[in-house]
């Protein structure tokens, strides 16, 4: 019937472009002038058919919900005529046309990069992004972080609040700071592709709006003026991640691990569109962290039908990965190719220190793989230990069927519960 | 066959809260609806709370409406066709104004 996601979509360009309009101090107005078009929307289709450019009727219906607010509330005082004057011809203008679609790309980078801020905390970063450039809701976004609706809820307010108290604007950052910002921006997206890639919440294994969310937000900034190889290097990342999505979990919903994977599903376009970025990331001198993840998702995608993937190269780009980030989740991965590579012993002896590490020990997967590795030993007994160990840390529906699954497996008798 | 008024009643600020997908799959599922083989009439009134007109000590007077303090509101009716109110009433369960917090009342336009 309609364009899929086509609200969520407009929703993020319409709030961006009366921001810039009213004022970052005015976001607020902007998003209920929005919600304003998207009920007047619901009130009328139904009766009267979906208009023929469906965006530009949100766009325009926005426009003037923003008027007559700006006019209530007599906003800005002796500018609101001028104001007025300038939501009514821009609300008036052609949607179709390439410099109106120009500004809204613009308008919504820019808005990206306020939300991004250094005044505004991590967290309502994501936060702020999801809701005011993704169009998500405040109870969408707490379900993904499995966070509390509240709690979302006050980060959306205190980072207004920081927008309104710094005088934050959309003006892109200065030379001097754009680096950081940008650096802000890719990590902010960066997050919300993990947190739509493994869910954790109930049911759900991947959460697809996000994951491309996140990927349609990098294709913005990797195609601006002031974006770097690393960005293209992240889109890279995202797109060969998120092409294999369809084949990760089966029709019933379960987890399948890479080796089983239906290759056949992988999404061509998805793995286009990501060597495409990779090879643009290799312009340059610059070796960034989204860099080397780029070049491990290409070598897994890269594995041709019914053959393992290159995993010395894998382990190779792993090295390199933890020059630049000894996080205790690469070293995780790590471990993982050094067992394809060397065996499940050394792969056992490279999990080892990550043993004792705090950041680890309600991370289910370390318990997993451990198990796994000692089920390949022939270490049943130990193995079974593991996994249920696993099955008492955190972790979504496909994934506790998956555990539960190679838990049989170890103690070689069915599980009960 | 016999005819019956669907009305629609609800509260303007229930979907204050939606986000824009849940408002999407909201208008699919209303257009979807009013596109039914059994659907004669339908109408969205004006968001606006009317008026009100009665007499008062023999003069008839019109004050803004709605006349009760209810917080839901007429916003719109059908006029469908069905065999009885049984199916009426079956077909009606499905709206997905019930989805969203709302009621719909039910009356058969009465064949004389």
């Amino acid at each position: 019937m309609l364009l899929e996601h086509l609200f969520r979509h407009q929703s993020g360009r319409v709030v961006a472009h009366l921001t810039h309009l009213l004022g970052p101090a005015h976001l607020d107005l902007a998003e209920e002038a929005m919600q304003e078009a998207m009920l007047r929307a619901l009130q009328t289709w139904p009766y009267q058919g979906v208009p023929d450019n469906a965006a530009a009727w949100l766009f325009r219906v926005a426009h003037n919900a923003a008027i007559d607010a700006v006019r209530r509330n007599r906003l800005l005082a002796e500018k609101t005529d001028a104001l007025v004057g300038e939501l009514s011809s821009s609300g008036a203008a052609a949607s179709s046309d390439p410099d109106v679609e120009e500004q809204l790309r613009d308008d919504e980078l820019r808005m990206i990069f306020m939300c991004c801020h250094p005044d505004i905390s991590r967290d309502a970063r994501v936060a702020l992004s999801l809701k005011a450039v993704g169009g998500f809701s405040v109870r969408e976004i707490a379900r993904a972080f499995l966070a509390d609706e509240a709690a979302i809820a006050q980060r959306l307010v205190r980072a207004k609040r920081q927008i309104r108290d710094g005088r934050l604007t959309l003006e892109m950052p200065g030379d001097r700071e754009l680096k950081s910002r940008l650096d802000s921006v890719l990590d902010v997206l960066y997050f919300m592709f993990n947190e739509g890639y493994a869910a954790h919440e109930g049911g759900e294994l991947i959460r697809q709006d996000l994951c491309l969310e996140a990927l349609r937000l990098a294709r913005l900034v990797a195609s601006s003026s002031i974006a770097e190889p690393r960005a293209d290097a992240l889109v890279a990342l995202m797109a060969l991640q998120a092409a294999r999505q369809p084949a990760r979990v089966d029709h019933a919903g379960d987890l399948v691990v890479f080796e089983d994977q239906d290759r056949s599903r992988w999404d061509r376009q998805l793995i286009g569109l990501g060597f495409q970025y990779f090879d643009r990331s290799m312009s340059g001198e610059e070796v960034s962290e989204y860099h080397v993840q780029a070049a491990i998702a290409a070598t897994h995608v890269r594995a041709a039908a019914d053959r393992a993937p290159d995993w010395p190269l894998i382990l190779h780009l792993y090295d390199q990965l933890m020059s630049l980030n000894a996080s205790p989740v690469v070293a995780l991965n790590r471990a993982v190719a050094v067992a394809k590579v060397h065996g499940p012993a050394m792969g056992l002896a490279a999990i080892e220190p990550l043993d004792s590490d705090p950041h680890l020990r309600d991370y289910y997967l370390l318990l997993a793989v451990r198990g796994h590795l000692l089920l390949e030993l022939g270490r049943a007994a130990e193995a079974a230990a593991c996994f249920r160990a696993a099955l008492e840390r955190p972790c979504s529906e496909p994934e506790r069927r998956f555990l539960k699954r190679k838990l049989e497996l170890a103690s070689g008798s069915p599980q009960r519960r | 066959m016999a005819q019956y008024m669907l009305l629609l009643y609800d509260d303007p600020t229930s979907w204050a809260s939606l986000s824009p997908e849940e408002m999407q799959k909201a208008t699919e599922k209303y257009m979807a609806w009013t596109q039914k083989s059994f659907t004669r009439d339908s109408n969205r009134l004006a968001p606006d709370l009317g008026r009100v007109i009665r007499s008062e000590g023999g003069h008839p007077r019109a004050t803004d409406g709605p006349y009760s303090e209810t917080k839901e509101i007429l916003g719109g009716y059908y006029t469908i066709e069905a065999a009885s109110y049984d199916e009426a009433v079956q077909l009606s369960l499905a709206h997905p104004h019930l989805d969203y917090g709302g009621t719909i009342e039910v009356r058969q336009v009465w064949e004389l």
